[in-house]
């Protein structure tokens, strides 16, 4: 028997938590909620109870401290333009924001859900009926990966926007669990595994990301598609330079962020090739297979002239 | 359930809701405030935007309980004491609203962006940030350009606090001004109520059960669990009705629900009514169906050949396969043609299948009283759909009445009778009380209809002087598992080809197959728009070949004025030269062309198109169209018709055209339209038949009322007939010794008789051969168009970018000019959709892009600048010269972008969608070559 379902809006962190543990076998947090209500609506997501946490004023600062700026989880993407810092230090940080969705969207859209968005498959993102009919894959209780015809990964691709240009930035985020806080690099918590795709402790809350205020980055961000709004990206790159090191980020072409990181002094072909031999990319999106990769080294290639480093 | 405390446009409501209901439901079906619209469910048309403390935000994935205590703004609270805020006045202005579906989440997304625009840098800059702000609201209908337009201007405006004078249009001319639509302020202000807002009391609410296999028998169906479950009320199945119906008589080969086997995944095969739409949804899920599979055959190819062992999806036909039509005319010598020809190009050509897109799910309510069946439902035709339901529910047409109510766009995907349509009616006699249905956007695009998947290949030639010599058409399309228009289609195909170009050697041969996916149909352009992309192609080429340039090529081939076609169509009003022309002056062809660099293209094409099927699909006497006008002493004229506004204007030009003929303003009519009972019959808005054919039967009734008015004078006052005028709401004789008013004239009319009530028709003239097949692409008159269309190809990514395209189509006479170019724009935009971005992909039948964030219709931002001309060439027989304009102008855009992309890049495109791989493929190949 399924447990009534329930909507619990959290004031406080402390509230989520509570409201968290009391729900342990079947709760989602909300923030924007426009990743989470249309997986709900595709009957991809299940929880009983939601935790709506857009309300908990303490997750919406924006804090430029000395040494970092501290952006506060359930900053709306389309407020991250609105704070001069960031825009001018970070610019690829909000044409990443920019990037995600549609402009009504990233009005409801945290920083936060971005960065925890569901992975997506073409096979995965349907309806219950349409997955009943095609059998259900991995990611949804079934024993096969229709992509692959595999059976042991599902390798539903990484989405975020914002991540990769974070990740490519050395950002951090402070997780939180109830007992302990901890801050640790945003791509630590990305487990590779299509099915459960983030290694957060179920109750565990994101609470800021961390950019560093001192460290000079010279950031790309690009992004494929089809169209030029809206859409998902097919692959996503974020190229940075910082000093000495450059650092290349790959979203959408493998179940985690793909992250190689050299120096300038390096061959930046063979980290190219690096890039692109890591990323297992799988036929489940609108390009192909062989065209995402084919398109990681053009586009990494763009970024790094447009970095002037080739 | 909780209850939720929220202040709705001002007033304060405590609803009690589900603890994961959405906020547009408690709009909608709580606060019955139904200008909040609901296109997909899933975040991707903005249909459902609402402003909460003034931001936008899309109410269909916001959960309503997040909103305790806040303040919500939908489109009913915009316009203040009966005055429509600036905004909407200006979408109304500009013509920014047709189907108006899209157009409540439009306004309030324009309304809650205008705040941030920057109007310092420019108009480029201040267009690009309104195309940027909307991108998230689909319009399926004007193709934004009206949209930005009307939110670029208000954004000026409002900045400088200019009280903008909007002149009132002139009262005595009618015909050939631009006007809003006469319900375009009931769109913009969210009170035009379509099929899925009226809500009748009492309703049960039918929720559909639909096959999981392409090709399957039932088995058994078990429907004792589901009908245990509270508040069910009834459940049907396919033997519950089993009769055949079809739009065409030739193809009545679909029932209601599937009765002894499915033919494609997502076929109904039972239905449910149940006091909620949860309630039904959750007795479908009880319902067991048991299943034998049988072989699906899913692509053309599988199709054409012989089954074997295996079951036919239709076992109607001669042969072992699954051919549902082969049609083939062939005219002159076409071998002799190519064999005189000094180049020829045979090419071949695959496309996919697109669908419809409009913004409005498919809705119906239907009833049963003393009257019979009685149906409100979002349909194109009410004609075909009312014998239809006559024919299923097995009553006389007398006891069956169709109501179409505002719809949200049509494009050919609510023409033909429907499932749903039928199973509603069947349970409402079985429950004796109303029942809805509404689909999910993955239902409708289930339900499909669109246009054929095809294969093709083409062959033409041309003499080195630039004389076209033959042409050759091999086709096949892929119908999907029911007839629907598919015979039409296929004709279409071919003989659409025979012009706008002078051709003597013609023919074609198209099957048609069934397969196990959903059915096709007609859409916007129908039949042609594949062919014609092959053969634009196919001329782009023969002109390299030959050394000519591409609209020199088609200017010396064109057809002329008043002439027939090597198939005996009757040419009258032909536009072509004059479309081309001007396109080429506009989009400055002669000097960019050939000095482009690399990467960057000019493309041009030419179209044709009927105006107005000739002949009814279901043969009978009666005209194509009756208007029927009454005039009674309130001065008011009604105009009645059975044509159906789809968001095309239809009903404003009906007003417009009677209007003009009795010299009244337009506030002294009023329009009924598409009510089975109350309208006299039009066939349908099919076939880009309304204009030409109610908009004659229109004018005549509004001629036989001014005969009746003049006799009615002539008689009172002893004046000469012909001495009469009629204009600026005045009847006078030239010499002003009769001077009257509209009123004085009424009164005149109407003493000791009345209302008078007048009927006009519309009959087309006989036309076309004697041949079997002659009546295929008939028309009182034929449409013509042309488009350059300019693109930017990344040779690095293959991606192609539409930049700008130039059209102009020959609609003979621009009625109400506004509606002409937003016509123009929505079928440009909808080409530019099926160039670059829109197909249907199956994965082993099962339609894999199901949604609109998956099935890429272009956004504002993917929409290139559109630059529309409209040429009149004033017909003989169209009502004040007019033809149509709905559909003929899709037709050149797509070859025109890829003919720009072959210019760009020199890859010739096959295939459409556009593929940004295949084109990088073409492009390496290239190089390769070239560097040999
Ligand atoms: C039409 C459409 C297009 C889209 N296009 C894109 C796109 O191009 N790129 C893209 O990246 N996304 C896209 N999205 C997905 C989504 O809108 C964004 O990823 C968005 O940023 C998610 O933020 P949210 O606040 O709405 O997240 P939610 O939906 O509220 O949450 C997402 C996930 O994160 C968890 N979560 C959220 N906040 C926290 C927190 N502080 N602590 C712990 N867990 C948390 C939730 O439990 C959930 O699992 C699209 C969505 C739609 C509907
Ligand atoms: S209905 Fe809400 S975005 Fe489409
Ligand atoms: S007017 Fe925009 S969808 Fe019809």
């Amino acid at each position: 028997m399924l447990t009534e379902q329930g909507y619990i809006k959290a004031k406080s962190v402390e509230e989520a938590f509570v409201n968290a543990n009391n729900h342990l076998d079947g709760f989602r947090y909300v923030a924007g909620g426009t990743d989470v209500i249309v997986n709900k609506f595709q009957g991809n997501e299940d929880a009983q109870i939601l935790i709506d946490i857009s309300g908990i004023e303490e997750l919406k600062h924006i804090k430029i401290k000395e040494d970092y700026i501290e952006i506060g989880a359930l900053t709306k993407l389309d407020d991250l333009k609105k704070h001069n810092i960031i825009s001018d230090r970070f610019p690829s940080l909000i044409e990443a924001a920019e990037a995600v969705a549609s402009p009504v969207i990233r009005k409801t859209a945290t920083i936060g859900g971005n960065i925890l968005c569901e992975n997506r498959c073409t096979f995965y993102n349907q309806s219950e009926w349409w997955r009943s009919a095609a059998g259900y894959c991995l990611k949804c209780n079934g024993d096969i990966c229709i992509a692959t015809g595999g059976k042991n990964n599902c390798l539903s691709k990484f989405v975020s926007d914002t991540a990769i240009v974070l990740i490519s930035i050395d950002a951090k985020i402070e997780v939180s669990d109830h007992q302990q806080t901890s801050i640790i690099p945003i791509e630590s918590i990305y487990s590779g595994d299509g099915v459960n795709s983030r290694n957060l402790s179920k109750t565990a809350l994101l609470k800021s990301i961390l950019i560093s205020n001192t460290e000079e980055y010279q950031t790309i961000y690009k992004k494929l598609r089809q169209r030029e709004t809206i859409d998902f990206g097919s692959l996503m790159t974020a190229v940075s330079l910082n000093n000495e090191k450059v650092k290349i980020v790959l979203g959408g072409v493998d179940p985690k962020p793909i992250v190689v990181e050299g120096n300038i002094e390096d061959d930046l072909n063979e980290l190219i090739l690096q890039a692109t031999k890591k990323a297992r990319t799988v036929d489940n999106d609108v390009y192909s297979r062989k065209y995402r990769k084919e398109m990681i080294a053009v586009f990494l290639k763009r970024s790094l002239q447009e970095l002037k480093l080739m | 359930m909780k209850q939720l405390n929220i202040k709705i446009n001002g007033k304060q409501f405590h609803l009690m809701v589900k603890e994961h209901e959405m906020l547009s439901t408690v709009i909608r079906e709580k606060a019955g405030l139904t200008g909040t619209k609901i296109g997909c469910e899933q975040g991707s048309c903005g249909a459902c935007t609402v402003l909460i403390n003034n931001e936008a935000v899309l109410s269909c994935i916001s959960p309503a309980l997040r909103y305790e205590n806040a303040e919500i703004t939908t489109i009913e609270a915009l316009a203040k004491d009966g005055v429509l805020h600036k905004l909407q006045k200006k979408f109304v202005e500009k013509g920014a609203i047709q189907c108006g579906f899209c157009t409540p989440g439009m306004v309030l997304t324009a309304l809650s962006l205008t705040p941030s625009l920057n109007l310092e840098d420019g108009m480029e800059v201040l267009t690009r940030q309104v195309k940027e702000g909307l991108s998230g609201n689909l319009c399926r209908c004007t193709g934004y350009k009206k949209v930005i337009d009307a939110v670029v201007e208000y954004a000026i405006e409002s900045s400088e606090s200019i009280e903008e004078d909007v002149e009132p249009l002139s009262s005595s001319v009618a015909v050939g001004v631009s006007r809003p639509y006469i319900e375009a302020e009931k769109k913009v202000k969210g009170a035009a109520e379509y099929a899925d807002d009226i809500v009748m009391k009492n309703t049960l609410h039918c929720k559909l059960l639909r096959s999981k296999y392409p090709h399957a028998k039932i088995v058994e169906i078990d429907t004792s669990e589901a009908l245990k479950l509270d508040g069910v009320h009834y459940i049907a199945t396919g033997k519950e009705l089993p009769i055949t119906f079809g739009v065409l008589p030739i193809s009545q080969d679909e029932t209601a629900m599937a009765v002894d086997k499915v033919r494609y995944v997502g076929e109904v095969v039972a239905a449910v009514a149940a006091d909620s739409e949860g309630i039904a949804g959750e007795a479908c899920k009880l319902i067991k169906i048991t299943y034998k599979q049988l072989q699906p055959f899913l692509n053309i190819d599988e199709s054409l050949n012989d089954v074997g062992e295996n079951e036919r999806i239709h076992d109607t036909g001669k042969f072992n396969n699954n051919i549902h039509k082969k049609a083939e005319l062939r005219f002159g010598d076409q071998q002799k043609g190519l064999t005189e020809a000094d180049v020829t190009t045979k090419m071949s050509f695959e496309f996919l299948g697109i669908n419809h897109g409009f913004t409005e799910p498919h809705a119906a309510t239907a009833f049963w009283d003393e009257n019979g069946l009685t149906i409100t439902t979002a349909t194109q035709v009410p004609h075909y759909l009312h014998r239809a339901l006559a024919k299923v529910m097995e009553v006389p047409l007398s006891r069956v009445r169709v109501i179409k109510p505002y719809l949200g766009g049509g494009f050919g995907g609510k023409s033909d009778p429907f499932p749903h349509e039928m199973i509603v009616s069947h349970l409402a006699r079985k429950t004796g009380r109303p029942v809805r249905v509404r689909l999910s956007r993955e239902e409708v695009f289930i339900t499909n209809h669109g246009r054929h998947p095809s294969k093709m290949s083409v062959e033409m030639g041309v003499s080195l002087n630039g004389e076209f010599k033959a042409l050759d058409a091999d086709i096949a399309i892929d119908g999907g598992a029911y007839g629907s228009f598919g015979v039409v289609t296929s004709y279409y195909n071919g003989v659409l080809l025979q012009a706008p170009y002078k051709l003597d050697n013609f023919g074609f041969r198209a099957f048609r197959v069934n397969t196990n996916k959903p059915q096709c149909g007609a859409m916007r352009g129908h039949g042609a728009v594949n062919s014609r992309f092959a053969v634009e192609s196919i001329i782009d080429d023969l002109a390299m070949k030959i050394n000519i340039d591409p609209c020199k090529l088609r200017l010396q081939n064109f057809l002329t004025s008043n002439t027939q076609t090597v198939g005996q169509y009757r040419i009258t009003s032909n536009g072509s030269r004059e479309a081309l022309l001007k396109v080429m002056e506009q989009s400055e062809w002669d000097k960019k062309i050939g000095t482009l660099e690399s990467g960057h293209g000019l493309g041009v094409a030419c179209g044709f198109f009927i105006s107005g099927s000739a002949l009814p699909i279901i043969w009978n006497e009666l005209p194509q169209s009756v208007v029927h006008l009454k005039l009674d002493f309130d001065g008011r004229v009604l105009v009645t018709s059975g044509s159906s506004d789809i968001g095309q204007g239809s009903d404003t030009m009906l007003a417009i055209i009677v209007a003009e003929v009795l010299g009244i303003s337009m506030d002294k009519i009023f329009v009924l339209a598409a009510d089975t009972l109350l309208t006299p019959v039009d066939f349908g808005s099919y076939s880009s038949r309304v204009t030409f054919m109610a908009g004659n039967a229109a004018k005549d009734a509004a001629e036989n009322l001014k005969k009746e008015i003049i006799e009615a004078i002539v008689k009172a006052k002893g004046v000469d007939a012909e001495e009469l005028s009629f204009s600026d709401s005045r009847v006078f004789s030239f010499d002003k010794a009769v001077d009257l008013s509209w009123m004085e004239t009424v009164d005149i009319l109407t003493a000791k008789r009345g209302a008078v009530s007048v009927s006009g028709k519309y009959i087309s003239p006989k036309l076309g051969g004697d041949f079997k097949g002659a009546g295929a692409g008939l028309s009182p008159s034929y449409t013509f168009g042309a488009c350059i269309a300019e693109v930017k190809v990344d040779i690095e990514t293959g991606q192609v970018k539409v930049m700008n395209v130039w059209g102009a189509h020959d609609c003979g006479k621009a009625i109400n000019p506004m509606a002409v170019e937003g016509q123009l724009e929505g079928s440009w935009h909808m080409g530019v959709g099926q160039a670059i971005s829109e197909q249907m992909k199956y994965y082993k039948g099962l339609l894999l892009n199901n949604n609109f964030l998956d099935y890429k219709i272009p956004t504002s931002l993917d929409t290139p600048d559109i630059h529309a001309n409209i040429i009149e060439t004033i017909d003989p027989e169209g009502p004040f010269g007019a033809k149509e304009a709905g559909e003929g102008a899709i037709h050149p855009v797509i070859p025109a972008i890829a003919n720009a992309v072959f210019n760009a890049v020199g890859v010739r495109i096959t295939k459409l969608p556009i593929n940004a791989e295949d084109v990088l493929a073409q492009i390496r190949d290239h190089q390769i070559s070239n560097n040999k």
